[in-house]
């Protein structure tokens, strides 16, 4: 059995403690949030214990692996703290960190002790961006001149408005298209420069923010990225890839129509009915992203992400933040 | 009695679409067709059911009170400077000019002849287009922050990929367009350009990529995908697309969107039947009444400059690597 323990209760420490929850062999058997009744509530719901101290979590229970879920700018205090313990692994979720200084410290910390961190870029595992990838991978389209992607719906209200504070979230360019920052990297290569505007560019706190990212990739193959918290029309996602002898889009051109929909009508005098659009898989991305690791963890292979994955998209990340403040393409080097 | 409208040169593909919107319309009439290819104006006065002129200047000399200027980009100036001397006003294709100075040019030139100088940005006549605009001016939405926009296109190959005719390839090509609605929306201009440009789609010496991001004068910022990126198997020619991001919300356009998806055994493809409006109909009809009513057209030269200025500095961002300020 392996033990897990959680940082963080909100929505994605709910979301990777009820995947371990029910995945075979695995428990989590503690949950620690600065908040007492969200520690509880999601330490009751998978059968584990609350706890509201790092310290208290780790001198009451043994555990194996542990999972940060906190805002960004606390996952590196927390990836640090378990790395003095003698765990197996840790999971971070992205980004990695608020800072490349920070993402630095998280390595440092576990090379120390050789312990796996595993940096939860889940879009690896949605069955449509692994699907592109390989599409692209065979050559079916030829060589790549140009690919965008978008992403984004409406500002994600959260715990304190941490996600409208720059300072923590680092914006739609640091929180949210950091997603595609890293698919983007793993699947056309390193990025050269880039240049980016956002609307939070030089402000405290924001209610919405998009942005507008060129990447110019080592290659010579160019990107753009489209990242949004100001749509209120629903999340969205796009994939186009243009290459030589061939297009690949996803919801980009064509119309998304899910695999599945239900429209119900409500009772007699409710209003309209809501329209639920899905496109159900076998099984969920982060589910699979978990899997993935405990499974390399419990056989001693190098997941398929791996810390210095995390650190590149942080870094492609903030050169498109510094290009954002001062108006100028910034050059990864 | 109508318009009367010569065209000067059918070399790009939009005159045939304007020269049946002219024919079609009950207050213009396609009075003759000149073209430096002298086979090419005797083919199409032919199919267009009109006189063929062998010399542009023969065309100008008949009693024609407008003409219609699709030739290569690079001669625009000259046949514009040659219809404003001849006292026709003048409706001419985009991109206007491949220099700031011959846009400035022709400009001048109508302006001293006291003809009337009008831009061909037809996608200002999208009854979506128009829809977006009402919405922004509404002010529901409250006010622009910034906009995201596209215009792809299968490569024109032919006159366009010279770059000695065209004045450079999809960048020129597809900038002018959206930047263009873009000013229209905003009401602003563009003062900062960068751009990453690049010819990986078709490896030859003319550019097929280009990602361009604008400031603009009111502090909404944009992007436009300028690209040929659209392979021979898309279901259509392109598209001309933009996201509006506003203070309450986002506002899109699609302006080719209505299609019928068409599925053929006969030419084994799929493709998309545009049932939407004709755009190119619109602009002319707007062109022909602002004429005939001796009103100013809706789109000027000015207006053309401003959208061709805005590719000219992407190229020069794009060698300089910096963003070039207008
Ligand atoms: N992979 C994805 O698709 C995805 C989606 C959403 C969020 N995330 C990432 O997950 C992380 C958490 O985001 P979220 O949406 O779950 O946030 P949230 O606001 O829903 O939850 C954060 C929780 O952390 C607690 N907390 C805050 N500071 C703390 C601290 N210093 N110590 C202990 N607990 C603390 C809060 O009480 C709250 O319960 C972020 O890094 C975010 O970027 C990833």
């Amino acid at each position: 059995m392996l033990k897990v323990a959680m940082f963080g209760a909100g929505g994605m420490g709910t979301n990777h403690a009820r995947a371990y929850a029910r995945m075979p062999g695995v428990a989590v058997v503690g949950v620690m949030d600065h908040n007492r009744d969200a520690a509880d509530r999601l330490a009751d719901a998978v059968g584990a214990r609350g706890f509201t101290s790092a310290g208290e979590m780790f001198d009451t229970i043994s555990f194996d692996i542990v999972d940060v879920c906190v805002p960004t700018p606390w996952h590196a205090e927390y990836v640090c703290l378990a790395a003095e313990r003698e765990v197996a692994g840790i999971v971070v979720e992205k980004p990695m960190g608020r800072t490349i200084e920070d993402c630095d410290r998280m390595i440092e910390a576990c090379q120390r002790r050789k312990i796996p961190l595993f940096p939860a870029h889940v879009l690896r595992f949605f069955p449509e961006f692994a699907a592109a990838r390989r599409q692209v991978d065979s050559g079916v389209i030829g060589d790549v001149a140009s690919v965008r992607t978008r992403r984004g719906g409406p500002f994600p209200r959260a715990w304190e408005n941490w996600y409208g504070k720059p300072s923590l979230s680092g914006g739609v360019i640091l929180d949210l298209i950091i997603h595609d920052f890293d698919w983007l990297r793993w699947t056309f290569g390193e990025v050269d420069r880039v240049f980016a505007r956002c609307l939070s560019a030089g402000k405290h706190e924001v209610d919405k923010d998009y942005a507008l990212v060129t990447l110019r990739f080592r290659s010579g193959v160019v990107g753009h990225v489209e990242g949004t918290w100001a749509d209120p029309g629903g999340f969205k996602v796009g994939i186009e890839v243009a290459g030589r002898e061939g297009l690949i889009e996803l919801n980009f051109n064509q119309p998304a129509s899910p695999a599945f929909t239900a429209a119900i009508s409500g009772p007699v005098g409710a209003g309209p009915g809501v329209a639920v659009p899905e496109n159900p898989t076998a099984e969920s991305p982060y589910y699979l992203e978990l899997e993935h690791f405990i499974s390399s963890i419990r056989s001693g292979t190098p997941p398929a992400i791996t810390a210095e994955d995390g650190r590149a998209a942080v870094q492609i990340a903030a050169a498109a933040l510094e290009s954002a403040e001062t108006g100028r393409p910034v050059h990864i080097v | 009695m109508g318009v009367k409208i010569g065209i000067m040169s059918m070399a790009h593909m939009h005159a045939y679409s304007y020269a049946d919107a002219v024919r079609s319309m009950p207050n213009a009439e396609l009075a003759g067709i000149a073209d430096h290819d002298t086979d090419r104006a005797i083919e199409t006065a032919t199919t267009f059911e009109t006189t063929a002129f062998a010399r542009y200047a023969d065309l100008l000399r008949t009693d024609i009170d407008a003409v219609i200027i699709g030739s290569e980009n690079v001669r625009h100036r000259e046949l514009c400077e040659m219809a404003a001397d001849a006292g026709k006003h003048v409706l001419c294709e985009k991109p206007l000019a491949t220099s700031v100075e011959d846009g400035q040019a022709m400009i001048a030139a109508c302006r001293k002849r006291q003809v009337q100088l009008m831009t061909a940005f037809p996608c200002r006549f999208s009854p979506a287009m128009g829809r977006l605009r009402t919405t922004v001016i509404d002010g529901a939405a409250g006010s622009i922050l910034a906009i995201r926009g596209t215009n792809r296109g299968r490569c024109p190959f032919g006159w366009f990929v010279q770059t000695e005719l065209s004045g450079g390839g999809a960048v020129i090509d597809h900038t002018v367009h959206v930047t263009d609605l873009m000013r229209w929306l905003t009401g602003s201009e563009v003062v900062e350009v960068y751009a990453e440009i690049s010819n990986r789609m078709f490896g030859q010496d003319f550019d097929d990529t280009g990602f361009l991001n604008l400031r603009f004068a009111n502090g909404v910022f944009a992007s436009l995908d300028t690209s040929w990126s659209r392979p021979k198997s898309f279901p259509t020619w392109g598209d001309v697309t933009m996201a509006v991001v506003c203070d309450r919300g986002t506002l899109t356009l699609d302006m080719f969107a209505q299609n019928l998806v068409l599925y053929s055994d006969k030419s084994g493809a799929t493709s998309w039947s545009h049932w939407g409006d004709n755009i190119d109909r619109l602009m002319l009809e707007a062109f022909v009444s602002a004429i005939a009513d001796g009103q100013p057209v809706p789109i000027t030269g000015e207006d053309g400059l401003r959208a061709a200025e805005v590719a000219l500095a992407a190229y020069r961002s794009a060698e300089t690597g910096e963003p070039v300020v207008l």
